[in-house]
C-alpha cells in the first residue's frame, strides 16, 4: 500500500510500505494492506513504518508527528500533519536541551498565555526524544 | 559645467550605491527561489485538506459544523500581511491601499473591523489607524508552521469567530502569481470555504475515528491553518520577488546614472584639454609675432 506523509513543509514520505503504526487518542493502529477505509485524528507521537513484510524491528522507520488527520482507504494511507521528523534527523542532545528549556519555561510561566505554549513545547520535545530513543535502541 | 573633481566623486557614491542594491538584488532573488520552493511544498497539504472537505460536503456533514456557519457580517476581521522591511517597491503600499479600500466598504457598510497586523510595516500601519480595533501585532515572523505565533493568529481568528465576537475572517496578503506577477488579494478564510477537488482514494463508507465531529473538527482546524500559512508563504514569496526587482531597477538606474556621469566628466576634461592647448597655441602666437 502507498503512504503518504504529507506536512505543510512538503510530503516527507511517498512509497509503497507493508505496515504504518500511527499514534490515536485510543491508542496506536497498526495498518496493513485492506484495511477498512478510515478517517481519524492522530495525535502527538511516534510512526513506525515498516516497508516490506519480512523486515524485523530494527528497520522500522520513526517520524515524530505533530497531531494530524489520518485517512485510510484500501490501497491508500494519507497522514496529514503539521510538522514531521526522521529519526535520523532529530539530534538527540539539542532535543534533550529543548525539552530542559521548555520545562523551566513551563515552571516559570506567568500567565495562561506562556504555560500553554510551555506544554506545547515540552509534549513536542517529549515525542521528538522518544523517536531518538527508539532509533538508537534499535540501531546498537 | 561642474568640475572633474566633483564629478569624480558623484560617480564614486552612485558606483557604491550600485553594489549594495546590486548585492541586495543577489540576496532577494535567492530568498526568493527559497520562499517560492516552501511554497510549492506546502501546496499537497491543502490539496488533501480540501480533498477530505469535498468528500465531507458530499457526506451532508461540514453543514452543521460552527467554523462553516455563514452569518449575516457585522463584524469583520482583516488580517494583514505585510513585510518588516522595506525596500520592496510598492509591496507595503499596495497592501494598504487594499487595507484602506476595505476599512471604506466597512465603514460604508456599517460593519465594524477588527485588525491583526503581520509584519513590522503593516502594524506601523494599522496602529495609526482609528475605526479599528487591533487584536494582535506579529513582527519578525519565523517560517514554519509550528510556530507559536502561527498557532496565536490561528486561534484568535477562530475563537473570535465562533464566539461571535466576528462573523468573517478575511486575510490580506500578496500573492505570488509568478516571478513577475504578484497581486494583492482579500482572501475568506471563516466561514470556512474549501476549494472542491476530486476525490481519488476510496474512502466512501470510511469508519470516523473517535467522531464524526472531532475530525470534522481536525480538518477544518488543519485546512484554516494551511491556508493562514499558504498566504504567509506567498506575502514572503511576493516581497522576496518585489524587492527583488526594486533592486533590479534601482542598479539599472545607477549604472546608467554612473555611464552618463562618466560621458559628462570625460566630455569636461576633454574640453579642459582643448582650452589649454589652445591658450597655449594662443600664447606661442603673440611671441613669434
Amino acid at each position: 500500500m502507498n503512504l503518504e506523509l504529507i506536512t505543510l513543509l512538503g510530503k516527507k514520505v511517498d512509497q509503497e510500505v507493508y505496515e504504518v503504526i500511527i499514534p490515536t487518542a485510543d491508542g496506536e493502529i497498526a495498518v496493513f494492506p485492506g484495511h477498512e477505509p478510515l478517517v481519524g485524528i492522530a495525535v502527538p507521537g511516534a510512526i513506525a513504518i515498516r516497508t516490506n513484510k519480512g523486515d524485523d524491528d530494527s528497520k522500522l522507520d520513526y517520524y515524530a508527528i505533530s497531531g494530524g488527520v489520518i485517512e485510510i482507504s484500501q490501497k491508500h494511507v494519507r497522514v496529514l500533519v503539521d510538522e514531521a521528523d526522521a529519526s535520523s534527523d532529530i539530534v538527540e542532545a539539542e532535543t534533550k536541551a529543548a525539552l530542559d528549556r521548555a520545562i523551566k519555561m513551563r515552571d516559570s510561566a506567568k500567565n495562561q498565555v506562556e504555560l500553554e505554549k510551555a506544554h506545547e513545547l515540552v509534549d513536542r520535545h517529549t515525542v521528538r526524544l522518544k523517536v531518538a530513543g527508539l532509533r538508537r535502541r534499535h540501531h546498537r | 559645467m561642474a568640475s572633474t573633481q566633483q564629478l569624480k566623486s558623484r560617480i564614486r557614491s552612485v558606483k557604491s550605491t550600485k553594489q549594495i542594491t546590486k548585492a541586495m538584488q543577489m540576496v532577494a532573488a535567492s530568498k526568493m527561489r527559497r520562499a517560492q520552493e516552501a511554497d510549492k511544498a506546502a501546496e499537497p497539504y491543502t490539496h488533501a485538506a480540501n480533498e477530505l472537505l469535498t468528500y465531507f460536503a458530499s457526506q451532508g456533514v461540514t453543514a452543521q459544523h460552527p467554523l462553516f456557519q455563514a452569518r449575516k457580517i457585522d463584524t469583520r476581521l482583516l488580517i494583514v500581511v505585510a513585510s518588516d522591511k522595506g525596500l520592496a517597491g510598492a509591496y507595503n503600499s499596495n497592501i494598504a491601499k487594499t487595507y484602506i479600500n476595505e476599512l471604506r466598504d466597512d465603514k460604508k457598510n456599517n460593519v465594524k473591523t477588527k485588525s491583526i497586523a503581520v509584519g513590522r510595516k503593516a502594524s506601523q500601519y494599522a496602529t495609526r489607524l482609528n475605526h479599528t480595533d487591533i487584536l494582535g501585532v506579529y513582527e519578525n515572523l519565523p517560517d514554519s508552521p509550528g510556530s507559536s505565533e502561527l498557532h496565536a493568529i490561528l486561534d484568535t481568528a477562530i475563537k473570535n469567530f465562533t464566539n461571535g465576537d466576528v462573523d468573517a475572517v478575511d486575510v490580506i496578503y500578496t500573492k505570488f502569481i509568478s516571478g513577475m506577477v504578484q497581486q494583492v488579494i482579500v482572501k475568506r478564510i471563516l466561514p470556512a470555504g474549501f476549494e472542491e477537488t476530486e476525490v481519488s482514494t476510496e474512502i466512501s463508507s470510511a469508519l470516523y475515528e473517535p467522531s464524526v465531529e472531532e475530525v470534522l473538527n481536525g480538518v477544518t482546524y488543519r485546512l484554516v491553518s494551511a491556508q493562514i500559512f499558504q498566504a504567509l508563504l506567498d506575502a514572503r514569496a511576493s516581497e522576496h520577488s518585489m524587492r527583488m526587482m526594486a533592486m533590479k531597477n534601482a542598479t539599472d538606474n545607477a549604472s546608467e546614472l554612473a555611464d552618463d556621469l562618466t560621458l559628462e566628466m570625460n566630455k569636461a576634461r576633454q574640453s579642459a584639454i582643448t582650452q589649454e592647448l589652445a591658450e597655449i597655441s594662443g600664447g606661442v602666437e603673440a611671441l613669434s609675432e
